[in-house]
């Protein structure tokens, strides 16, 4: 047999080293690190630059807004629920659907962002910002979805913690005041968890704009000059935010699947539904969270600098854990009501599989389970925009699956059989439905051109604390902490 | 004696030589609080051998934590004394159910009062010297001090030579 002998160190060895230094500049933000000022103008010249097809697109999601959301709300509003396809035995359709759907999306900001701060993942720092928008706008959708499935709209205040003529407040033990104040309270907290790291760069901003935007810069960002005062502030306030945040996180999810839980009807009553929600909603937030970023990469300049394939490839991994995470939540789910052997349950469970429906039920299982585990094992796969967004697309396909599932389809078929029946979302429903969606769309792109998308002065950061260490007979990345 | 206010920039990559100007100026007799320094990235006050800052940002969020409690604990335990609605073999004021309430509100208190805090600081007057360059969100760091005005060419000059742009004191803004 052959044997090939190389030597242990050859005269290429410092060309090999730059070669691999090279590599890993192309392939890491955080080691290819650029001037600031570079990267503000950078950031700057994305918000900035409006073409046509921008344009086209704003206007063209407002006026869906207007027809699809508020027209066929308001025609609803005129004519009563009877328009909706909700009636005995389902009273809770795609309406409810979609508020769960939108509330588990808003799960990606804080998870991306003050959970990967809590833990230094220092992959997140270009994009903390998409996401923490994502949970904001995703709330903002979903929150309309009680007002909505409400029909008396005009009595929502009902709600508030405001007694009546008679001092009768509202009942703080019912699970729907507990979701009013969940929601608030994320939302809320959402919205400030987003505002208080774009400080700095709306200062950023103030400092290179004119006009009506640098009047608005320059009051957001509070005079923001950056003193040892002002940062230290500013990361007590992020690092109690990033450990706070994450209960209220865990709280709102939960609180949604209590709706369910604390009912009687069968297929809803698990002592499971609060983290196997939560998982789910982790699950479709960071899915969301890579459609967004491929669609921001390809459409916003100079983004692809900022958003690499690295990023993807982190995203991807996080999806393949989440999504092996929600198989198992699931089966744990499935597996007990099936072995428990209830005649209802049993019915159930077999009308989701073999059902008119089933396919609902199989989309779920192939979205959530069959594609991630297929794929995303794949680096290459993990590391290709397009591909990734294909598959976090389908990834909420599946999760709105699981929803509808769960909802309109167990409400269908309880446990008595004159009172079974088939849910059909209207034309109505279905116009809300994607009028919130296009209002999601809507406020991101009026976003994407008013605040930074990049945290810049959080990647200069991560750039100043990162660089390169001779180990041996190479140099390998190493991190310090500045803070 | 008339002093001024001086400000004097170092690019993003000088901080050992922004921590030596600030020791230069300990030396020439500047105290603590006769210097700012202003920044695009967040710098430990050790790596500028800074005195430790203090905020109340901790503060203002225990106590809005408190308070979100106490309104919790209302909503909870008196609300449903007002206007009592018993049910039998029901508690008038459960606590598991109570519990979940307590807890949003409490950390409503919490996150609300630490924006609140931010922004009472922020509009607070200062102590130190105040003033702002634009390029210091271009990564630059910036260092203010208040000097006597007869010596502060000289300090400014000392500052050049160790690498540091002088700022014209008409180009010093308030932000």
């Amino acid at each position: 047999m052959a044997v090939e002998a190389k030597p242990l160190y050859s005269s290429k060895a410092t060309e090999h080293q730059e070669t691999n230094a090279e590599e890993l500049r192309k392939e890491h933000l955080m080691l290819d690190p650029m001037p600031r000022d570079e990267m503000n103008q950078m950031v700057m010249n994305a918000m900035h630059t409006t073409t046509k097809k921008y344009w086209v697109f704003l206007i063209g999601f407002g006026l869906a807004v207007v027809v699809l959301l508020f027209g066929a709300w308001g025609y609803m509003i005129a004519n009563g629920m009877g328009v909706a396809g909700i009636r005995r035995p389902v009273f809770w359709g795609i309406f409810i659907v979609t508020f769960v759907f939108w509330i588990g999306i808003s799960h990606a900001g804080t998870f991306v962002s003050a959970i990967l701060r809590v833990f230094k993942a220092e992959f997140r720092r270009p994009f903390t910002r998409a996401a923490e928008l994502m949970t904001t706008f995703g709330l903002a959708a979903g929150a309309l979805y009680p007002l909505i499935h409400l029909g008396r709209v005009w009595v929502f205040y009902w709600m508030i913690p405001y007694p009546n003529a008679r001092w009768l407040w509202p009942n703080f033990r019912s699970p729907l005041v507990w979701d009013f104040l969940a929601i608030t309270t994320y939302l809320l907290s959402s919205t400030i968890y987003l505002f208080l790291p774009l400080m700095p760069d709306l200062a950023m901003a103030r400092d290179r704009t004119t006009g009506w935007r640098h009047a608005i810069y320059k009051v957001l960002s509070l005079g923001w000059r950056g003193t040892e005062a002002e940062w230290l502030r500013l990361r007590k306030a992020i690092g109690i935010f990033a450990f706070a945040i994450i209960p209220v996180m865990f709280s709102v999810h939960t609180i949604v699947s209590w709706d369910f839980a604390v009912t009687m009807v069968v297929g809803w009553q698990s002592t499971i539904f609060g983290p196997y929600f939560i998982i789910g909603a982790i699950l479709s937030g960071v899915s969301a969270v890579v459609t967004i970023l491929y669609i921001i990469r390809s459409t916003m300049k100079n983004f692809d600098y900022f958003i690499r394939p690295e990023h993807f490839d982190g995203l991807g991994k996080l999806i393949l854990i989440f999504s092996m995470a929600w198989a198992y939540f699931f089966f744990n789910e499935y597996i007990l009501s099936w072995y428990g052997g209830e005649e209802a349950l049993k019915q159930l469970l077999t009308l989701h599989a073999t059902g008119p429906s089933a396919w609902v039920w199989y989309l779920m299982l192939i979205c959530n389970v069959a594609i991630p585990w297929l794929f995303l094992w794949n680096k290459k796969i993990r590391r290709t925009p397009w591909i990734m967004f294909i598959i976090t697309l389908l990834v909420n396909v599946g999760m709105f699956a699981e929803r509808y599932t769960i909802i309109p389809l167990t409400l269908g078929h309880q446990r008595n059989p004159f009172d079974w029946g088939i849910y059909n979302p209207t034309i109505v429903e279905i116009s809300i439905v994607l009028g919130t969606l296009c209002l999601f769309i809507f406020l991101y792109l009026l976003a994407s051109r008013l605040i930074p998308l990049v945290p810049v002065w959080e990647v200069q950061e991560g750039q100043m604390s990162h660089t390169f260490r001779k180990v041996g007979k190479t140099e390998i990345p190493s991190v310090t902490e500045l803070e | 004696m008339e002093k001024n206010i001086r400000m004097v920039l170092f690019k993003e990559d000088q901080i050992d030589q922004a921590s030596e100007a600030i020791e230069t100026l300990h030396h020439q007799g500047i105290s603590e609080k006769d210097i700012s320094i202003i920044s695009g990235v967040p710098f430990s006050e050790k790596i500028l051998g800074r005195p430790a800052a203090w905020t109340n940002i901790p503060i203002f969020g225990i106590a809005g934590a408190l308070v979100g409690l106490v309104i919790a604990s209302l909503f909870n335990f008196l609300t449903p004394h007002l206007y009592k609605m018993t049910v039998g073999g029901m508690p008038l004021t459960p606590i598991p159910t109570s519990i979940v309430v307590t807890f949003e509100l409490t950390m409503l208190g919490l996150l609300i009062s630490i924006l609140l805090g931010v922004i009472i600081e922020m509009i607070s007057p200062s102590s130190g010297p105040k003033g702002y360059h634009p390029k210091i969100s271009d990564g630059y760091i910036g260092i203010l001090f208040t000097c006597p005005a007869a010596t502060d060419e000289k300090t400014c000059l000392e500052l050049q030579d160790m690498g540091a742009e002088i700022v014209d004191p008409a180009e010093v803004k308030q932000p």
